[in-house]
């Protein structure tokens, strides 16, 4: 106890001293934060662009839907894997935000003067927009169930057909019968994703619109999209549905990391990179501390071996200087915290706005976010704030040990401390 | 990718342009000054009439799914096509017009005549295993190929030239070469197998069931094999033709695709 109690009172006979310490490690400490806020919240973007455009965290196929994307290869072809079940299922696990049957085909699409070809994706849109974002960045209008047979269309589709909304639109697609199937459909809507390959070929129907179309059944789809609480779980729990006995056993699941391996990469790219900046930030940060403090100790030479000399055992005043740190630490860790979130409520909510920069731009298949945004990396901030805790402790060990070790005479000697 | 259209001789010899005297062909034939592009030259010529009309069954076997269509063409010159559907009835009146290097599908259910975008060239015809570039691209063998005569003599007790078509460096073709078996008494093509630019074979189209339809010698059957689905066919068999017929005016017209 006496020992907490010196320590403690240590701190405050040099306030000047132990305050340049505080904030040394405080100031470290907040920037450490933000940083980490930041790296976290730009991987959390890029993955929430990447999957949550249109991809979602983690998709479901008939074992042999991919890499062919075969119309036949349904789920719900076959009695085993009747969509119902499948459904219901992972309708079960809490994980789940949102999951989304989906039907694709391949078309013509005609005004009449113009046609293009397109991909043909139907969905119900009510279930939809838990899962992915795209329906609900309409350009204008929406999917309309008052009309038969509502259409929506890229916007540099729709463009390259002439149609607008209230547009009549003729497709054409070759049926799972082997017929060619063939419809009209009123444009309802116009979509902008901001990912030219989309706004260049995408069209959506209502999933039975399209099944109707291509000649599938009500229960067969080719891929159902589930949006997860957290997109890190996804490979969990991909692996957790692959070996559930509850789903059919040719139903697969992948994440997105296997769906778009090179979204990982970037991901672990940019993370990696990050964290060797925050690193090397995180290890100045301990130098400033160590030197701060390996100074203020040097300074007590003189005090250290007269407590010494008075008969004070070496352990207790290695102790003693210890925990005077200790308190110093905390003290930085929480002033740090305090400003380190300061700044985070406004990076979290304003973000960096980086659009002066950039303007809208893809990469790799994903919308770039102009304004970036942090979030909090909890384990981060915990682990750094143990590595400065670590770094000051070790900071004062060694002059602590040394001084206690001094020989009285010689401690006494040094410079009187100013 | 079975299913690209080859810039030759596709579905169009098949479909319609058979036929050729074979009085006047043999002595063509049995002059041996032909260099071997002019025999391609006079398969091509009597298998073209000047126009011709007639009904043809599709049929199309697939690993899913197996159909028959009945159609019913008519043909002028390389360059202009109209081919109608009979039956099944859920697609009877569908029609394909073909005039130059342009395509038009006019689908009754919904009353619309669809111009084929060029980006669509690439995709099944009405579901079989031909494309819809091999209905427009005309017979051009001799434009884009060099053509010699790479085996003359006895295969299966028939007397054939088998051809070997390589592309000119820029001609606009999808095949890497060609082998074209055709029977020599009379010029009937026996069959085409297709390579892709690795040399790999692609697909091969067989002839068969030699009639004289028409006034004219005709192979009235073949089949298109994919390579890669041995299992999968697309075959065209003629139950009528006629050559050389007047055909109304105006038949090859967008306004004709409805009626």
């Amino acid at each position: 106890m006496i020992v907490l109690r010196l320590g403690w009172r240590n701190l405050w006979r040099n306030p000047r001293r132990s305050l340049i310490t505080i904030s040394a490690v405080g100031c470290g400490y907040a920037i450490l934060i933000v940083l980490i806020g930041l790296t976290v919240g730009i991987a959390g973007q890029m993955l929430k662009n990447g999957t949550g455009l249109l991809m979602g965290d983690l998709q479901l196929h008939h074992s042999g839907y991919l890499p062919e994307r075969s119309l036949y290869d349904t789920i719900g072809s076959d009695e085993d894997s009747a969509l119902e079940g499948v459904l219901h299922q992972l309708s079960l696990y809490p994980q789940l935000v949102g999951r989304s049957p989906r039907v694709y085909g391949f078309g013509l699409l005609s005004t009449g003067e113009h046609s293009a070809g397109a991909r043909l994706m139907g969905v119900d849109p009510q279930v939809e927009v838990r899962v992915s974002s795209f329906l609900s960045g309409l350009q204008a209008g929406a999917l309309d169930d008052s009309v038969e047979r509502s259409l929506l269309l890229g916007d540099v589709l729709a463009r390259e057909l002439e149609a607008t909304i209230g547009s009549q639109v003729a497709i054409v697609t070759q049926a799972a019968d082997g017929s060619l199937g063939n419809d009209l459909f009123l444009v309802s809507g116009i979509l902008h994703t901001g990912l030219s390959y989309l706004d260049r070929s995408l069209a959506v129907l209502y999933l039975e619109d399209l099944q109707e179309l291509l000649a599938l059944g009500p229960d067969e789809v080719h891929e159902i999209a589930v949006r997860l609480e957290d997109p890190m779980d996804a490979d969990g729990f991909a692996a957790q549905l692959n070996a559930s006995e509850e789903l059919p056993a040719n139903i697969s699941a992948r994440s997105w990391g296997e769906l778009a391996p090179q979204l990982k990469d970037y991901v672990s790219l940019a993370q990696g990179m990050y964290g060797f900046i925050i690193l090397i930030i995180g290890l100045f940060t301990a130098m400033g501390v160590l030197n701060t403090m390996m100074m203020a100790v040097f300074e007590r030479s003189r005090e250290i071996g007269l407590v010494h000399a008075l008969g004070m055992r070496p352990l207790l005043i290695v102790s003693a200087i210890l925990l005077e740190s200790l308190f110093l630490g905390i003290l930085g860790l929480i002033g740090g915290f305090g400003l380190g979130a300061w700044g985070m409520s406004y990076l979290t909510t304003q973000g960096l706005d980086l659009s002066r920069w950039m303007g809208e731009l893809s990469m790799l298949g994903t919308r770039i976010d102009p304004v970036l945004k942090a979030s909090w990396g909890w384990d981060y901030v915990l682990w750094s704030a143990l590595g400065l805790l670590l770094a000051t402790l070790l900071a004062a060990f060694f002059p602590a040990v040394k001084a206690a070790r001094l020989n009285p005479v010689q401690a006494l000697s040094a410079p009187v401390e100013g | 990718m079975s299913r690209i259209g080859s810039g030759s001789k596709g579905i169009w010899i098949l479909l319609f342009l058979m036929g050729g005297s074979i009085g006047s062909l043999s002595a063509q034939v049995d002059s041996p000054q032909l260099s071997p592009a002019e025999i391609i030259d006079k398969v091509d010529q009597m298998l073209r009439g000047d126009s011709s009309q007639g009904r043809v069954e599709m049929a199309v076997v697939t690993r899913r799914w197996k159909r028959n269509v009945m159609m019913e063409i008519w043909s002028e010159g390389t360059d202009k096509a109209l081919i109608k559907v009979l039956q099944p009835k859920k697609e009877a009146g569908m029609t394909t017009l073909k005039v130059g290097s342009d395509m038009w599908n006019y689908l009754p259910k919904i009353d619309r005549t669809i111009r084929i975008p060029t980006s669509m060239m690439m995709a099944s015809w009405m579901g079989s295993h031909f494309t819809n570039d091999d209905l427009v691209k005309e017979s051009r063998l001799i434009r884009d190929y060099d053509i010699e005569i790479v085996y003359e003599g006895d295969r299966e007790g028939v007397e054939v030239y088998e051809f070997l078509l390589t592309p000119h460096p820029k001609a606009p073709v999808v095949w890497g070469k060609m082998l074209y078996q055709v029977r020599k008494k009379d010029l009937m093509p026996i069959r085409a197998e297709y390579y892709d630019e690795n040399e790999e074979l692609k697909r091969t189209l067989t002839f068969s069931e030699y009639r004289e339809m028409g006034g004219r010698l005709v192979p009235t059957k073949s089949r298109m094999v994919p390579q890669d689905k041995p299992e999968e066919y697309t075959e065209m068999i003629y139950h009528e033709l006629r050559f050389d017929i007047p055909i109304p005016q105006g038949t090859f017209s967008l306004s004709s695709l409805r009626r």
